[in-house]
């Protein structure tokens, strides 16, 4: 008779592997900033992609039905504060 | 739980019989199961070094039987170590570990 090998689990019950529901993701929908404090871009690009209202559109800035903003002019961006804890972006024509 | 079922014959061990499972946690984590597993494994391991005659075991997915052939003291209170030992673990873990 050959010695045991040791297997402290020798009484535990081998439940099968549980399976998961889980383990979906969508794929990232790259929001955020397209356009950069100062950065002269040209009317109608998109400045900022989002969800909600995480920056209000300011001076010559609009925004579209998928929330993104997007300027009327071409000019220099400008991210700004609005009121206490809003920021907004504005696009200022540049002066030739 | 972990049904552990003693026979004697002429007041000496004959068979032990460690039938379930402990159900204390998953496989892997099953502290109950580990204690009764090394307390028995070590018992059995112990004995057949000191005569590979002396008893003889059968595991399977149920649990495991151990036949005990010797009557020799040192087997008879291995044994007895053996059973004190789950008995003592019955105490703490009664849910998962009964002692017959």
């Amino acid at each position: 008779m050959k010695l045991l090998k040791l297997d402290i689990q020798l009484f535990a019950h081998h439940k099968g592997q549980g399976s998961t529901s889980n383990g979906r993701d969508s794929i990232g929908r790259r929001l955020g900033a397209k356009a950069a404090d100062g950065e002269f871009i040209k009317a109608g690009s998109i400045i900022y992609r989002q969800r909600g209202t995480k920056i209000f559109p300011g001076v010559n800035v609009r925004r579209g039905n998928d929330d993104s903003l997007y300027t009327t002019v071409d000019g220099v961006v400008k991210y700004e504060r609005l009121g206490r804890s809003k920021k907004q972006a504005s696009c200022y024509p540049v002066s030739e | 739980m972990i049904k552990v079922k003693i026979e004697k014959q002429n007041a000496k061990y004959k068979k032990i019989t460690i039938l379930g499972h402990a159900m204390y946690d998953d496989y892997g984590k099953d502290i109950a199961c580990a204690a009764a597993s090394s307390i028995v494994i070590t018992t059995v391991n112990g004995i057949l070094s000191l005569d590979k005659g002396s008893l003889s075991y059968l595991v399977s997915k149920k649990g495991m039987s151990i036949d005990i052939k010797s009557t020799d003291s040192t087997t008879q209170l291995l044994i007895n170590n053996m059973v004190s030992l789950l008995k003592e673990l019955e105490k703490n873990y009664s849910e998962n570990i009964e002692v017959k």
